[in-house]
């Protein structure tokens, strides 16, 4: 009885948290433009038009694209730092980290605005892989820190243990290292992936006339209400939910050895 | 062999320094030296002036915008920690293992979800006419105007950062060694005290840390005041897409941006002084 | 035979790690069929010099040869020189029999040699049946056992082992002593064997290698490295010896063993100390006493002495000690 209050207090915090999310899915399937309370019947109409639009379809694609690209550079990157600060000591190794940890701190508006510049200069504006550059920037940082996690459970010696029986140092790293931060890979993919598929600052400043759902929302909003986001917002939701849950199922059962 | 940089050491030390370098610290050295070009018919020209400066630093819409968006932040961020403490605390201390696992994935959920939609559904229930106000109306309350006011505006940064400030305090809540607090039980400290004297200076780092981020990432955002906040006052990151999508004004925006880069360096600065200050 | 062709030599080596110095100028020959225990304190060095053995760390100065042929600047893959890991270093993600054919296979052997192979060490250690297992579903002595099997699947001319039997129960540690000294004298190949106990090396090393402070102290069977330690940091570290002044103002020991107690003063050297404890060792109970000056000392009794002497806390008696037990000590040691 005691934890009452403090059951309560959290019930709350996490209606306020949840309340925009469960909103927008549950006015998704509301016949009412204008959306109110009482509900009106329930539509697959906003579901139908958004899907009928072929740059819906375009949008999708071109984020699919995207966040497949930047999820595979992000994790081949945040692997290789990862490993850097495993295995070696260096001079200038706090610089070194620093500027693979520093991305998420910048504020997107700021990115997308050093990134439009940037890319305008090496005439990458505008198209996907700018969009698949600047979101592999920043996504490097969270798959450095997945594969990071990863390594530290890896026993130092056992990279050294397949160079002692006869691997070179890059065949250890193909049949030792690598298979070790498979799980550790997979879901950096998939949270980098998620990450990449909801971004829309940089994506905004950076893709022209190549949008990505986000960005197609974002200017769906720009215009008046239309309840057509809840329908996109849902589906985008279920995408990158099941991206986590599969990362997540996958650390559990692999790591659990 | 730690002490020789081998081949094998540079080939996986290398591709983040490349592509940091090319495609983070470059653009930003960009941005920076871009805030010095000159802008003449509608066309940007590398240079070495301070007219973007002068120019933004001394309008009082830059001061207007910058005393906002520093003032929301702060507010967001004190906001955030406050009303985050007593979850954070329930989350840390009241609740099972297997709940608070639960709870923390949960709170994880809202970072997959896209922030614009979730602002999208602020707007529809914070509506003149929307859910909330019918709801109020029923019992004899209102309507509010909530939309396209700081309230709006407020709802829409904690809504961006309260999960992430709940979740870093909690953790710093949970590390905290138990005997730490049996023992000023038992040297008979009040819960009061022992909140005050044994659990806050504990958790310090992390609570400060929270506040940071969320004073960060409300600092940055552009979506809540924009669509929830009615754009007016403009924050500073409204200031900078303006003055980007209209023009070749991007010196001018690359100052606004500098500035705020600064005054980021400065809070960050300032909250590790705080954290680690002191007590070592 | 160690001199005329050694398998191993160490000339002048050294080690240091920016302004540490970790080995400092090592000579060492190790034998073919050899086994040898390299033992020390922590941080003396004994595990830097093996992982040189292994090319883990290359040496900051001089030489070292295997076979005649100079390895400072060998990789480790392309030496052959398999190491039992203190931590094991199993492959977590392979089954046992994988584990035992990866040396195999990094050597380029066909699928069904490695197997055939692996499955003779499987059984050979005893670990039939367990092929299909993961690693983590095993024992600390089967996992031990998968971790011989993998080094020695090769059939290299030399193993090394890094403190390989730390993790094991004491029981367990005794039956592994027993199976690595039985292998060695089978493969008739030469162990390295790097330990901080010298219950180990003692048991089971032709001879002994004692480093300190990234030196070799002392090099010797373990029964003369025991009766006569040449330096006071062996004494102390091998431990029950008595160290004493000597005659000519240095230092002596003598062993435990080698200590009579007796109530009444004897004639000849001996020392006054008053009764401490009883500490019961394997073959005899270990006395301790203390002397006028606080030094502390011990004496090996048997139970039938320990009764006869009936010792209460405190009690005086004498130690005395033949003249040839009495071992000088060098006053620092010489391979500076």
């Amino acid at each position: 009885m005691k934890a009452l209050l403090p059951r309560l207090y959290l019930v709350a915090i996490f209606t306020f948290v949840f309340a925009p999310i469960v909103t927008s899915m549950v006015f998704s399937f509301n016949s009412d433009r204008f959306p109110t309370v009482p509900l009106g019947g329930f539509t697959l109409h906003w579901y139908e038009t958004a899907f009928a639009r072929p740059e819906v379809w375009t949008a999708f694609g071109n984020s699919a694209l995207v966040a497949l690209s930047a999820a595979a550079l992000s994790t081949a990157l945040g692997f290789a730092t990862a490993y850097t600060d495993f295995r070696y000591n260096f001079r200038w190794k706090p610089a070194y980290l620093a500027l693979a940890l520093l991305p998420p701190t910048v504020p997107l508006v700021i990115m997308g605005l050093a990134m439009l510049a940037w890319l305008g200069r090496l005439g990458l504006s505008g198209t996907l892989p700018g969009i698949v550059i600047a979101h592999t920037v920043m996504g490097a940082p969270f798959a450095m820190a997945i594969c990071r996690l990863r390594l530290s459970q890896m026993d130092p010696s056992l990279e050294a243990a397949a160079w002692n029986l006869g691997a070179s140092p890059m065949r250890a790293m193909r049949v030792v290292v690598l298979p070790f931060c498979m799980p550790a890979l997979i879901s950096a993919f998939c949270l980098t992936a998620a990450v990449s598929f909801d971004e829309f600052v940089v994506a905004w400043f950076v893709s022209g006339l190549n949008k990505t759902v986000p960005v197609m929302i974002l200017e769906i909003l720009q215009g008046n209400v239309d309840p057509q986001i809840n329908a996109i917002g849902t589906v985008v939701f279920v995408t990158s939910m099941t991206l986590v849950i599969a990362a997540q199922l996958i650390i559990l059962r692999k790591t659990s050895r | 062999m730690k002490d020789r940089t081998t081949a094998h050491a540079l080939i996986w030390r290398l591709p983040l320094l490349i592509w940091q370098g090319l495609f983070f610290v470059g653009p930003l050295l960009l941005m920076v030296a871009m805030s010095f070009w000159l802008v003449k018919n509608y066309r940007m020209t590398p240079d070495f002036i301070f007219d973007n400066w002068e120019r933004m630093l001394t309008r009082g819409y830059f001061w207007d915008a910058y005393r906002v968006t520093l003032w929301r932040a702060t507010l967001a961020a004190v906001l955030a920690s406050l009303i985050a403490f007593p979850a954070s605390f329930a989350l840390a201390f009241k609740l099972s293992e297997t709940a608070r696992r639960w709870a923390l994935f949960f709170l994880v959920v809202p970072f997959f979800t896209s922030y614009l939609v979730r602002v999208y559904a602020w707007q529809v229930l914070l509506a003149e006419s929307g859910p909330i106000n019918a709801v109020l109306g029923w019992v004899g309350l209102g309507p509010f105007t909530m939309l396209n006011s700081g309230v709006g505006a407020m709802v829409g940064y904690l809504t961006l950062v309260l999960p992430l400030v709940v979740i870093l305090q909690t953790f710093s809540l949970a590390a905290i060694d138990r005997n730490l607090i049996e023992a000023a039980w038992n040297l008979g400290a009040s819960p009061r005290r022992t909140l005050l004297r044994v659990i806050l200076p504990s958790a310090k780092v992390g609570l400060i840390v929270g506040a940071v981020f969320a004073f960060i990432l409300a600092f940055g955002d552009f979506v809540s005041p924009f669509y929830l906040g009615g754009s007016k006052p403009p924050t500073l990151s409204i200031l900078i897409i303006d003055t980007t999508k209209s023009g070749q004004q991007w010196p001018r925006a690359a100052v606004v941006a500098v500035m705020m880069i600064g005054t980021l360096f400065a809070v960050a600065f300032a909250a590790v002084g705080a954290a680690y200050g002191r007590r070592k | 035979m160690t001199d005329t062709d050694p398998l191993v030599r160490f000339d002048g080596v050294r080690k240091s790690y920016g302004d540490f110095e970790a080995v400092k100028g090592i000579d060492l020959t190790i034998g073919r069929g050899e086994f040898v225990a390299i033992m020390g304190p922590s941080g003396c060095g004994k595990t830097t010099t093996l992982r040189m053995l292994a090319g883990l760390e290359a040496p900051s100065a001089g030489d070292i040869t295997i076979g005649g042929k100079r390895m400072n600047d060998v990789p480790p893959h392309e030496r052959d020189t398999p190491l039992v890991w203190q931590s094991l270093a199993l492959f977590p993600f392979l089954n046992v029999k994988e584990n035992v054919e990866f040396g195999l296979k990094m050597r380029g052997v066909s699928d069904t040699e490695a197997h055939g192979r692996a499955m003779l060490w499987l059984e050979r250690m005893g670990l039939k049946g367990f092929e299909k297992r993961r690693v983590d579903e095993l024992s600390g002595g089967q996992r031990q056992r998968v971790a011989l099997a993998r080094s020695l699947v090769t059939e290299p001319q030399m193993l090394l082992l890094d403190e390989p039997l730390s993790a094991l129960d004491a029981h367990l540690v005794i039956r592994m002593q027993g199976v690595l000294t039985r292998l060695q004298r089978e493969l008739g190949i030469t162990f390295v064997y790097v330990t901080h106990s010298q219950s180990e090396a003692f048991a089971m090393a032709d001879r002994v290698v004692i480093m300190g402070q990234g030196e070799i102290a002392q090099v010797g069977a373990p029964r003369d490295i025991f009766r006569a330690p040449r330096t006071r940091f062996v004494a102390e570290f091998v431990g029950r010896n008595n160290i004493l002044p000597g005659a000519g103002g240095g230092e002596i020991s003598v062993a435990a063993d080698r200590m009579t107690v007796s109530d009444v003063a004897p004639g000849g050297t001996a020392i006054e100390a008053a009764f401490l404890s009883e500490e019961f060792a394997g073959t005899g109970i270990i006395c301790y006493f203390e002397d006028a000056s606080g030094r502390e000392l011990k004496a090996q009794v048997s139970e039938a002495e320990l009764e006869r002497l009936s010792l209460e806390p405190g009690a005086k008696v004498w130690l005395s000690w033949p003249d040839e037990a009495a071992h000088p000590l060098e006053p620092k040691s010489i391979d500076e």
